[in-house]
């Protein structure tokens, strides 16, 4: 479209002007709680770059080898020695098991000791954020002082969709029969039962890439992304060797006219297309936790404070919509309300439940994932959870002030989980 | 700083202007779909003591990209389409439709300015079909057409000092200053090696222009020596400056609001011109003015679906406070 190819010209690159950039914004509203030598502060926080899954620089890469990469830059980086670890807990959804094997061999990729245990969680697309939870609760409970919450996701050497061995009686309880239906049909019951239009899909998705592409070309992602060298075959069968730093999925060139082009991927008369769905993709990310006591003898950095975290369960058949009820609940046990929020980053599984969620809560749409979500930058499944966090805490911390910070998503069969994070200033 | 703001869900702002009659009234001209489909909103605003409460909403079949106050009648206003359309509105009636609408350009009309010199009262619009159209305040008819840009016009701007002269910026790099009584283009200055998106008139100096680009800088240009601008250009931007303003209280000082977010302050006779960066966009910045009743007080609208009104600190801090 003309408008769209004029627009588009606005945006091409001058490489001479970038940089320079300076960030002001109004001081954070919320009242900064007392800090208790018990908090669960989040020391740092490092992801790779997400690749296409099957397509994608990390196709034939394992996901050990993900994990190992950002395991070994969190702690590095810091310059913390991996024995001071009390416990590794990563998340992860499609290997066998969770992938507890995949878990420990890439803590020995990793040069861990084996006396640091790790451990594996799978609470699907939550699983990132659930390993968060979990090392946070082994802090709170003084069993661990320091801990690594990870998360990885290969979807191109896995598939989804084999279920396991379930009942057959499944078919005479609604809800249990609810669990089975595909993630598609749960977004295009979200978008039916609450009137999400496809125009808003598409155009959140639209917003989903400008943004992600925008923060891409700004280097907003430089700090965040550990640079992966691995093996990839291409369709000859050659094998080449790549660095990869950069997020694959966004798309600079989306539009609404392009996206509404594409047809329906669940049902015909259907809303959710490929073009406003989250992206099947690779990826690891780490984050390393510890008590304020710890934290402070050690004297490692503070990049974030966790202030609350809640799992709710949610109809399965529309499981989309958990975020509208786990952020409340974070929200509450945090004693704030959404406008004192600077950041939502809120899983785009698909826009129809994102759009949903947001317009449910009233929250800007200015203050949604504003360097793009998984509608442009992939969900690796079990990953996500974990990289949310660590994009979000780098966002804050390039805002430079104190501020407040909320991560959630929507949980296959039916749940959604939120976590409050306060980034302290710099 | 204190930022009061507007919320239009659903629709994305494109430019925003304050009421020459009332210091608390303000348009915003918005778009559906980004502009790029959809019908379009005229927002007719006004600022409260906690905040922006709509005095009434304009609707039209297509994505509207400029507004223009009267200057002769406080309860009119004027908009371009992406229809070719330009529309008369009047805030004060219950109509839900326009006054007048007339069809002339072939192409999205993406400029709209009401003329400010004593004893002349025309508007003038700018097109993607590149040409520019002078009309008489009712909308009749178009009174002339100018033609030269070689590109689709993004800006036309009257002077506020010479009768019947305007400026236009243009996709096609140039700057161009025509005289509307003899129908002709006067001036034309390459002034950036990308398209020019915006320009604007200095309100104390009358051969002073500014423009904004493509290339992401902010040039100013004395138009008796077009050869080179007056001062280097100021950078900053990281995207390209989608609209240029000077200051109506400060000679030198002028705002730039861009594709990167971020709107900027500049005061052009300074080493270090840059005066402060405003980073409360999460999407392009297409829309800004300067109150001219309010000293330093600014407007703002971007796609992010809200419009701002703040008084920047850089221009609270005393420098700029007073008249030239």
């Amino acid at each position: 479209m003309h408008r769209v190819k004029v627009i588009f010209g606005h945006l091409a690159p001058y490489p001479s002007e970038v940089g320079n950039r300076s960030v002001r914004s109004n001081p954070c509203g919320a009242r900064a709680p007392a800090p208790a030598p018990d908090d669960v502060l989040i020391v740092h926080g490092r992801r790779t770059a997400i690749g296409k899954a099957k397509r994608g620089s990390f196709k034939d890469t394992t996901p050990d080898e993900l994990l190992s990469a950002v395991m070994k830059a969190v702690v590095t980086d810091v310059g913390l020695s991996p024995d001071k670890l009390g416990d590794v807990c990563v998340g992860n959804v499609l290997q066998p098991g969770a992938g507890a094997l995949v878990a420990r061999i890439a803590h020995f990729l990793s040069d861990f000791p084996e006396a640091v245990p790790v451990y594996t969680v799978n609470r699907q697309c939550s699983s990132g954020l659930q390993a968060l939870f979990n090392i946070a609760g082994a802090i709170k409970n003084g069993s661990i002082n320091l801990g690594l919450a990870c998360g990885v996701e290969s979807m191109s050497l896995r598939d989804m969709g084999d279920p396991g061995n379930v009942s057959s009686r499944l078919v005479d309880y609604d809800k249990a029969r609810a669990c089975i239906v595909p993630m598609g049909i749960t977004s295009e019951n979200v978008a039916e039962r609450f009137g999400i239009s496809r125009e808003k899909q598409d155009a959140f998705a639209v917003s989903s890439h400008q943004k992600a592409d925008r923060a891409q070309r700004s280097g907003t992602f430089a700090r965040e992304i550990v640079p992966v060298t691995t093996r990839v075959t291409d369709a000859e069968g050659t094998e080449h060797t790549v660095t990869v730093v950069k997020d694959e999925g966004v798309r600079a060139s989306t539009t609404l006219a392009g996206l509404g082009k594409l047809r329906a991927a669940f049902k015909p008369d259907g809303s959710t297309t490929a073009g406003n769905s989250s992206q099947v993709s690779d990826g690891a990310a780490a984050v390393l936790l510890g008590r304020r006591s710890t934290v402070e003898a050690l004297g490692l950095p503070v990049l974030g404070v966790l202030r609350a975290s809640a799992v709710v369960g949610v109809p399965p058949d529309m499981m989309g919509i958990g975020p509208a009820y786990a952020i409340p609940a974070a929200l509450e046990q945090a004693g704030l309300n959404v406008a004192d929020i600077d950041i939502f980053e809120i899983n785009e599984a698909f826009a129809s439940q994102a759009v949903y969620c947001v317009e449910k809560l009233g929250i800007p749409m200015d203050r949604v994932n504003p360097n793009g979500g998984a509608i442009a930058l992939g969900h690796p499944l079990g990953c996500t959870g974990a990289r949310m966090v660590v994009t979000l805490l780098h966002e804050l911390r390039r805002r430079g002030k104190r501020g407040y910070g909320v991560v959630s998503m929507c949980i296959g069969t039916g749940m959604g989980a939120a976590a409050v994070i306060e980034y302290p200033g710099p | 700083m204190k930022v009061k703001v507007f919320r239009s869900p659903g629709r994305h702002g494109y430019a925003v202007e304050g009421s020459p009659f009332i210091p608390t009234k303000l348009a915003c001209a918005t778009s559906q779909y980004y502009g790029i489909a959809g019908s379009g909103t005229l927002l007719i605003l006004e600022e409260t003591e906690s905040g922006i409460a709509l005095v009434k909403s304009c609707e039209w079949s297509d994505g509207l990209f400029d507004v223009a106050w009267s200057e002769t009648n406080e309860n009119v206003l004027a908009a371009g389409g992406g229809d070719g359309s330009l529309q008369l509105w009047d805030s004060s009636s219950n109509h839900s439709a326009p006054l007048r609408v007339v069809r002339e350009h072939t192409q999205e009309v993406y400029s709209v300015h009401w003329s400010q010199t004593r004893g002349e009262n025309l508007l003038v619009s700018g097109s993607w079909d590149q040409t520019a159209k002078v009309w008489d305040p009712t909308l009749s008819k178009s009174l002339t057409t100018l033609k030269g840009h070689e590109g689709v016009i993004y800006s036309t701007v009257w002077s506020p000092h010479i009768p019947g002269c305007f400026a236009s910026a243009s996709g096609d790099g140039t700057l161009r200053v025509w005289d509307v009584k003899s129908a002709a283009c006067r001036l034309a200055i390459p002034a950036h090696k990308s398209e020019i998106l915006s320009c604007d008139w200095c309100k104390y100096d009358e051969h002073i222009v500014v423009t904004g680009a493509v290339d992401c800088s902010v040039c100013v240009w004395d138009l008796r020596n077009p050869r080179q601008p007056v001062c280097p250009p100021l950078v900053g931007h990281s995207y390209a400056i989608r609209r240029v303003k000077f200051s109506p209280f400060s000679r030198t000082v002028l705002a730039s609001c861009s594709y990167d977010f971020t709107v900027r302050f500049w005061d052009y006779s300074r080493s270090q011109p840059l005066l402060e960066t405003v980073e409360h966009h999460s999407e392009f910045v297409c829309g800004i003015d300067f109150s001219l009743h309010i000293p330093n007080q600014v407007l703002d609208c971007s796609w992010d679906e809200t419009v701002k009104i703040y008084t920047p600190a850089c221009l609270t801090a005393g420098t700029h406070t007073a008249g030239p």
